[in-house]
């Protein structure tokens, strides 16, 4: 068998198996749902014979036929990419996944008839379901038809990828795109304002005007979902510190979360203490509380190292959990129904009330935090933190206080998941078991990684991915786990250092250009020693 | 001269290997010390010992006439040791001259809370250390490579950062463990100069394990020989390229009486 036609049917398969997947756990109804928001169909009306929902289907289903297709065709190294072979390509990798698929809805489709329950056991599989994606036709006219459809959006695809993906003009579009990139930002002029310290803060102050004015726009819903992301732009942060600074891996960072969380309702909540404190009070109260906690536990688990630690932790963050779940604790911690009516705070008399508050008090400390590591990153402690998860032996060889700096780093991530807990129970008014679920430290974590270990502005992009982007497909609420999953493996398989990774500041040739000699002179005294 | 290290009766044992047997070693100040030996003759335990990433199970170190056992590495470094290691050991995603402002971290006084508020204190200090590190990085010859990252600098260039790293500990005593492994002869020969010059300019005293008797002889003024954990002999370069049981140790017993038929031989 010809190489060309065997790369066209094992994309086939691979294909076949995508959208077989993608029918079982009904993805490809929520997809169709998601093409009707977006193009605004009404759900009754019907297109070519077809309703709304079976011709959204089947635009979600071309979609994945043409790709199959595109990859089906790809070229042979030994074989001219030519239109010939590209139909050829693409409709043998389309005919393979139009065979799968219409095996699925045929089989399905005949149990469906014969009264078999598939819902019993693939909860998702109603016979709805069933019946679009067979377009309302029997089983063996429906399994043809996806047949015919699949080899010729193949056929579309193998057209598509020779045509578009794979034409010549985009041949060094990588190249180009750069190149017109740098002469954009390389341009004298640019150069020039980008060097005059002014436009540093005419972007800052422009920066903050658009934070300030944004949560008047965006209504109630986008305040809560902006305010949920700040919130995880502080853990990020926090996290940041601890596992992308000091190298610490630590799975229970939720715990500082829920002690920030706890602390400010137990102390502003009318049940079940009463005390009815006031918020600025609770605020550093809680901080201090949340980074005590990160010590206590920095204590024990010091000297463990890597995976130890982070099994440690893992443990920990669920012992807080269970702790203020449990009926022991119930009359101190409310109990597994949680704390309601957390207090929020005023400030000259008025009460925070609003979203658009919490969303300037949360951007507030976000930007207190961001100030606050970028501190500390180029600072000694911040050095010996890299240093740490670089190479803790030599590090501590080079006079670094291993055990202060650890627990220095828990102290202070502990310290900005508390100030996010307490902003999170305030802003929701309650707080209990079920917000500080192992899945906010898994999260967090994610977010750190996705966006870039080490990274400020990688933190901030993280966060905004992956609590932003479900928000944004609502429709997706059930397929997030997957999204996750699949995210975290195609980051790290082509960004394996995240979307903005961290860079390193350039500290040897700073400020040579004013103060020092010119690198000419530099070089001719290089061989002469210093005193 | 006075001596600036001194082990009395050093021993470590692992498990029933005892990997440095009852050692005594005095380290005369500003000199080119050398301990040589067979590999698995407990020379990089006797670092680990003397650096204390080890607790040495009997005997007694002494550096700068006070003792060093149950100091934490951390503490034994403000002391005044610094060391670099067999297989070079950077910070390897940390620039080259971030490499050494780690280094200075001993010489730095900052704490969490000065750092946070950038007080006036800090701020001198941090560009006194950039500075040092910049003069630092000239003296290694690495100047103007301070901006890479340490692990894209070639081998010789980590070999030298290495150095520099340790040197930012303002260090009395410096552990060179094999500084020219994997270095071709004329790597070796700068590197040679380049431990000469760290001793007459700075004044550092250096105790340097090595493999390469070019370097060890051309270099070392005095020289110890370790053989399955135990001093077999001591002294001046000359007498160690005499000392039968030297030869013995390296190439086998009988190896010193063969060698000097051979020798007799070709004269």
């Amino acid at each position: 068998m010809k190489a060309y036609l065997k790369n066209a049917a094992t994309a086939g398969i691979i294909f076949g198996i995508i959208t077989t997947f993608l029918f079982l756990i009904n993805f490809i109804g929520t997809a169709a749902d998601l093409i009707g928001d977006i193009t605004k169909s009404r759900p009754g009306s019907s297109i070519l014979g077809l309703s709304a929902v079976m011709f959204n289907q089947l635009i979600f289903l071309g979609l994945i036929g043409i790709w199959a297709g595109a990859r089906g065709s790809r070229k042979d190294s030994r074989l001219e990419d030519t239109w010939k072979h590209v139909l050829i390509g693409g409709a043998l990798a389309g005919a393979v996944h139009g065979l799968i698929a219409g095996s699925l809805a045929f089989l399905v489709g005949s149990l469906n008839t014969a009264g078999v329950k598939i819902n019993e056991y693939l909860s998702q599989i109603l016979p709805e379901v069933i019946r679009i994606f067979l377009l309302n036709k029997t089983p063996l006219q429906g399994a043809l038809f996806y047949l015919v459809f699949m080899t010729l959006m193949g056929m579309l695809g193998g057209l598509f990828g020779r045509g578009v993906l794979r034409s010549t003009w985009r041949k060094n579009i990588g190249a180009r795109r750069k190149e017109l990139w740098n002469s954009l930002t390389h341009h004298e002029k640019v150069l020039k304002i980008r060097a005059n310290p002014l436009t540093r803060y005419v972007v800052y102050g422009l920066l903050l005007l658009f934070v300030f004015l944004m949560p008047l726009q965006i209504g109630q819903y986008w305040n809560y979902t902006v305010g949920t992301i700040g919130i995880y732009v502080l853990l990020g942060l926090g996290l940041n510190i601890v596992v992308g600074m000091a190298g610490l891996l630590d799975l229970g960072y939720v715990a500082f979360f829920a002690i920030g969380a706890y602390s400010v309702a137990l102390l502003t909540a009318p049940t079940p203490h009463n005390l009815q404190w006031s918020f600025w009070l609770v605020l550093p109260i809680g901080i201090i509380l949340a980074s005590l906690t990160g010590i206590l536990l920095g204590i024990p688990v010091l000297r463990m190292r890597g995976d130890y630690l982070a099994i440690v932790t893992l443990g920990f963050g669920e012992i807080i959990r269970i702790l203020s779940k449990s009926v022991l604790l119930t009359p101190f911690s409310g109990g597994p129904k949680g704390v309601f009516n957390v207090g929020a705070p005023t400030l000259f008399g008025k009460p925070f009330n609003s979203d658009v508050n919490f969303v300037w008090l949360i951007t507030l400390g976000c930007l207190l935090v961001i100030f606050v590591t970028n501190r500390l990153q180029n600072s000694r402690v911040g050095r010996a933190w890299e240093a740490m998860r670089e190479d803790e032996t030599v590090a501590q060889a080079m006079g670094i206080n291993t055990l202060t700096h650890k627990l220095m780093a828990f102290a202070i991530g502990a310290a900005f998941a508390g100030l996010g807990g307490i902003l999170f129970a305030s802003r929701n008014q309650f707080t209990g078991p079920e917000d500080h679920s192992l899945m906010v430290s898994i999260n967090v974590l994610s977010l750190v990684i996705v966006g870039g270990m080490g990274s400020i502005p990688g933190v901030i992009a993280g966060a905004f991915v992956l609590k932003g982007l479900p928000e944004i497909l609502r429709q997706l609420e059930n397929y997030r786990v997957l999204f996750f999953g699949v995210l975290l493996v195609v980051m790290m398989v082509i960004r394996p250092e995240g979307l903005i990774p961290g860079s390193r500041q350039k500290l040897e040739l700073q400020h040579t250009d004013k103060s020092q000699a010119p690198p000419d002179t530099a070089d001719a005294s290089e061989g002469s020693s210093p005193s | 001269m006075s001596i600036v290290l001194e082990t009395r009766k050093l021993t470590k044992q692992f498990g029933g290997l005892t990997a440095v047997n009852s050692v005594d070693l005095a380290v005369p100040e500003k000199s080119i010390f050398s301990v040589i030996g067979p590999n698995g003759a407990g020379k990089t335990t006797f670092y680990n010992c003397i650096t204390g990433f080890y607790s040495p199970d009997a005997g007694e170190i002494i550096f700068d006439g006070k003792s060093l056992l149950g100091l934490t590495p951390d503490k034994i470094t403000y002391r005044g040791i610094a060391r670099t290691y067999q297989n070079i050991r950077l910070f390897s995603n940390m620039t080259a001259i971030e490499n050494i402002m780690v280094g200075f971290h001993s010489q730095m006084h900052s704490n969490l809370a000065e750092a946070i508020l950038h007080t006036p204190r800090l701020k001198r200090e941090e560009k006194e250390a950039l500075e040092e590190g910049r003069r630092l990085l000239q003296f290694v010859g690495l100047s103007g490579l301070g901006d890479h990252l340490a692990r894209n600098l070639p081998y010789g260039a980590q070999r030298r950062l290495e150095v520099a790293r340790a040197l930012a500990s303002n260090p009395k005593l410096l552990l060179l463990d094999e500084p020219t492994a994997g270095m071709n002869p004329h790597e070796s020969s700068d590197m040679m100069h380049f431990i000469r010059q760290l001793r007459d300019e700075l004044g550092i005293t250096i105790l340097m394990i090595e493999h390469d008797m070019r370097v060890v002889m051309g270099v070392s003024e005095q020289i110890a020989v370790l053989d399955y954990g135990s001093k077999i002999a001591e002294g001046t370069p000359l007498e160690i390229q005499g000392n039968p049981m030297v030869i013995e140790a390296y190439l086998g017993r009988g190896a010193a009486s063969g060698l000097q038929n051979i020798a007799e031989k070709s004269v």
